[in-house]
């Protein structure tokens, strides 16, 4: 407990807002490129790499909340975020997010991850359905006979693998453009400032 | 009108949430999805009265459906069951299915349409507020009310960079791969020119005693008044009866 608070410094809440003010741009500006993806915690990433899990884990979870107001089916999606930003933040902790292909591994991880939670709330919540255009691709395996659970879990893999690695590859390139002289005043901003010494 | 509308934009934020939850665990508690689909009507009838009727269907279309289109498309043709209502090739819709689809559509619905009209009717201000009297922190209400105040100032932001991207050459119209190459560029100066905002504002948070340990003051007025306990008492009231009527009767 006395740890996930120190991680709550000033400089960390304020990062709130903005890794959330983020998440909600980027998520519009995918959708004004129209590209069919969501990549709308790439706010919650960077949080989570330079300020901890669990300043990450709150700003997916009031990033979700802000787009639940224009989309009341995103607040069930917030364990996803929430999860997606303490698994990122505690692999970033070990080091796991200094090298390119240390981001894949941590990239699939948190996919992983947010499969395991979407795919059940996903089914439950909403009878398999997404609101999406990637809701063919349940239809489609569902059409081949499958079960409700193995159409959705086949659409989630597709879906949020792509998404969250390429999510996490963003967010990795932008934390590298960051100055040391900022990372320097962030919790584990350490990490990116070592590597680029020594390259 | 004028009279109810301003009632119900002055109640207290969180009798305001008391609505929201009573409209939100009632379709959950009663049988059947009559009364579920009558709350997202009774919703559009109160955003009515409180003059936000547009915004609430909007946001209702918008959010809510087609995730309740896909539902019916997806649960309709696959649903197990052997009461066929129509065929066309191999795809037939069931019975099974429709029943299943209403059940669950009817409380997406209700659920949802509560949460719109809870933040169409509520300010986040008011809010958060609200929030700080029943004690939580002011860091908490902080982070909710400044993310949404810095979201509008950074989607201007981010459409100044990509006219001036543009201008350098960035091609945002064509292929997927080419408008997704427009990504980077516009969104890596978004991001570092916030994130580097952080310092002055931690300066100018720290200069109003922000993180001093004392009680804090606000410009901020709320009060409670008399309708808010009325709506309080009455939803009270017809909750109990609910519940009797429910798992006594």
């Amino acid at each position: 407990m006395k740890g996930i608070k120190k991680d709550f410094t000033l400089f960390a809440i304020l990062l709130i807002p903005i890794g959330v003010a983020i998440n909600v741009v980027a998520g519009e500006l995918v959708e004004l490129l129209k590209v069919p993806l969501f990549l709308n915690q790439i706010g919650t990433m960077i949080v989570a790499m330079v300020a901890g899990p669990w300043v990450g884990a709150i700003t997916g979870g009031v990033s979700k909340l802000i787009f639940g107001i224009f989309n009341p089916t995103q607040l069930a999606f917030m364990p996803v975020a929430m999860a997606s930003g303490i698994v990122v933040g505690l692999l970033a902790k070990k080091g796991m997010t200094t090298k390119i292909w240390k981001v894949a591994i941590t990239g699939f991880i948190v996919a992983l991850v947010a499969i395991l939670i979407a795919t059940p709330t996903t089914v439950i919540v909403f009878g398999g359905a997404s609101g999406t255009g990637s809701d063919a691709l349940t239809a489609i395996v569902l059409a081949s006979g499958k079960e409700i659970w193995t159409a959705v879990i086949t659409q989630k893999i597709f879906i949020e693998s792509i998404d969250k690695i390429l999510s996490i590859f963003v967010a990795y390139m932008i934390v590298r453009k960051m100055s040391d002289q900022y990372l320097a005043k962030q919790n584990y901003g350490h990490f990116y400032i070592n590597k680029k010494k020594a390259s | 009108m004028e009279k109810l509308r301003t009632f119900i934009l002055n109640l207290y934020p969180t009798t305001k949430f008391f609505i929201t939850l009573f409209l939100m665990i009632t379709p959950l508690l009663l049988p059947g999805y009559l009364y579920s689909y009558l709350v997202p009507v009774l919703c559009l009838f109160i955003a009515m009265i409180a003059g936000k009727t547009k915004l609430f269907v909007d946001i209702v279309f918008k959010g809510l459906l087609s995730i309740v289109i896909m539902i019916f498309l997806l649960q309709a043709f696959f649903y197990p069951g052997d009461t066929i209502l129509w065929t066309w090739k191999i795809f037939s819709i069931k019975q099974e299915g429709i029943d299943f689809s209403v059940q669950l559509t009817s409380k997406i619905l209700a659920v949802g349409s509560a949460i719109v009209l809870f933040f169409q009717i509520t300010k986040i201000n008011d809010l958060a507020r609200s929030l700080e009297i029943l004690g939580v922190s002011p860091k908490a209400t902080y982070v909710l009310s400044s993310a949404l105040n810095i979201i509008p100032e950074m989607r201007m932001h981010l459409l100044r960079i990509m006219d001036a991207q543009k201008t350098r050459g960035v091609e945002t119209e064509g292929n997927l791969r080419i408008r997704l190459k427009a990504f980077f560029p516009a969104l890596t100066p978004l991001i570092l020119s916030s994130f580097s905002s952080t310092d002055e504002k931690a300066i100018t948070l720290e200069s109003r005693a922000f993180t001093a340990r004392t009680k804090k003051t606000s410009l901020h007025q709320l009060e409670k008044t008399k309708s808010d306990s009325v709506v309080r008492v009455l939803l009270l009231i017809l909750f109990v009866f609910i519940l009797i009527w429910r798992f006594f009767l």
